[in-house]
């Protein structure tokens, strides 16, 4: 036996470029450095974008996400005139909802909690990982004005939570984006399993064309939720996701380089070899 | 007209016994404000577990055929109370308030009763 050189180190994955879905910290970098220097103005990320002030998100906006108009106006709590006129006459010191409660139309804590909602739901899908570099754009202009302002890492530890969570329920990001197909499940459901009544809401609304962010505004209901009744749906076999219409050739950047060391080709013969076994 | 934020002061202050309080959206197991707690005790854990057990209850009721609507749930540990409230709310948000005691110290049905009143003052 004799000694050895030092084995040559083994590939790891880069983490940086393959985001770990139940990971902490992190989500973005960029949004990390525009906290610590308490930057007011808009972040653009490819799903969605976070107004900060003073380093603090006050309002986030996603295409997948219904907004705050949305949630107010879908179950009555607010006429869609009332909103409209708010809007109208807001500007950067009165904002829209400042306005809808002093006017007395909207309480307080409604206005809040609808808002965090929207904020939340937003900010999950703006943070989720993308392939194009975000723009930050410095100064305001967001016309809804503070309502409660969370810190960067607030929005952070509960877009982790919430992929974690999502996760758990079913591996399957693409129940996110992707239209939705009725399936019928193997076996009858389990009682423990049976879609309740917000999710056979949900599965009313299933017809290969709607995806889930379209459910939740039809619905009048926050993304998340409708996201996690979508995964649970899809869990209990009655949902899966449409796959994309035709499967792209793999791209060419994934074939690896051949490989001449030595040491590498051995241990890969030799996991061959263990796999075969 | 109280925000969330003073509606959760005010739970601490005025109820005898109250060690912590939560709002919580249980549809989706957040925190939408926490107050109290302490290292060893996350609110924001509790929040999150808590909303399995609303789940599973409502679950239940339907099952059952039940029409009524839950009020609050109590669980006492040996030295806690945890009392659930959860808040009717015009925006179709299904949210419940959290509230953990120190046993000895507390009035259950005080509790109970104040925290009927901090529902009706958030407006949710």
């Amino acid at each position: 036996m004799t000694h050895a050189v030092p084995p040559p180190r083994l590939p790891v994955r880069d983490r940086a470029a393959v985001p770990d879905p139940a990971g902490g910290g992190g989500v973005s970098p960029m949004l990390t450095r525009l906290a610590a220097e308490r930057a007011t103005g808009v972040l653009e990320r490819e799903h969605g974008t976070l107004h900060l002030a003073d380093g603090q998100v006050v309002h986030a906006e996603s295409p997948f996400a219904p907004g705050l108009a949305d949630l107010l106006l879908a179950h009555g709590t607010l006429a869609a005139d009332a909103w409209r006129q708010a809007v109208e006459r807001a500007d950067e010191e009165h904002g829209a909802g400042r306005l809808l409660v002093e006017a007395g139309l909207v309480a307080r804590g409604a206005l809040e909690i609808c808002h965090l909602g929207a904020l939340y739901d937003a900010g999950y899908f703006a943070l989720a990982p993308s392939s194009t570099p975000g723009r930050f754009h410095y100064g305001s202009g967001q016309l809804l004005g503070a309502v409660r302002p969370v810190t960067v890492a607030e929005l952070e530890r509960e877009t982790l939570r919430r992929r974690a969570l999502l996760h758990r329920l079913w591996p399957q990001p693409l129940a996110d984006t992707a239209p939705l197909l009725r399936t019928t499940p193997r076996q009858a459901p389990v009682p423990a399993t049976a879609p309740d009544a917000r999710q056979r809401a949900v599965l009313a609304l299933v017809d290969g064309v709607r995806t889930a962010p379209d459910i939740a505004r039809a619905l009048g209901r926050r993304a998340f939720p409708t996201l996690a009744d979508v995964r649970r749906l899809a869990a209990a076999g009655l949902v899966a996701a449409k796959p994309p219409p035709s499967a792209p050739d793999p791209p060419p950047g994934i074939t690896l380089p051949p490989v001449t060391d030595p040491d590498i080709t051995l241990l890969k013969r030799l996991r061959d070899a263990l796999e075969a076994l | 007209m109280a925000n969330t934020e003073t509606a959760l002061k005010e739970a601490l202050a005025s109820i005898e016994g109250a060690t912590g309080a939560a709002l919580v959206d249980y549809t989706s197991g957040m925190a939408l404000g926490t107050i109290g707690g302490s290292k060893t005790f996350d609110l924001n854990v509790a929040a999150a577990g808590n909303t399995d057990v609303i789940r599973a209850k409502i679950r239940t009721m339907e099952h059952l055929g039940l029409k009524a609507e839950i009020e609050d749930i109590l669980i006492t540990l040996t030295d806690q109370y945890h009392l659930i409230r959860l808040l009717t709310g015009r925006g179709g948000n299904g949210l419940f308030l959290y509230l953990v005691l120190d046993a000895k110290r507390a009035n259950l049905a005080m509790a109970r009763h104040q925290l009927k009143r901090i529902e009706e003052s958030l407006e949710v």
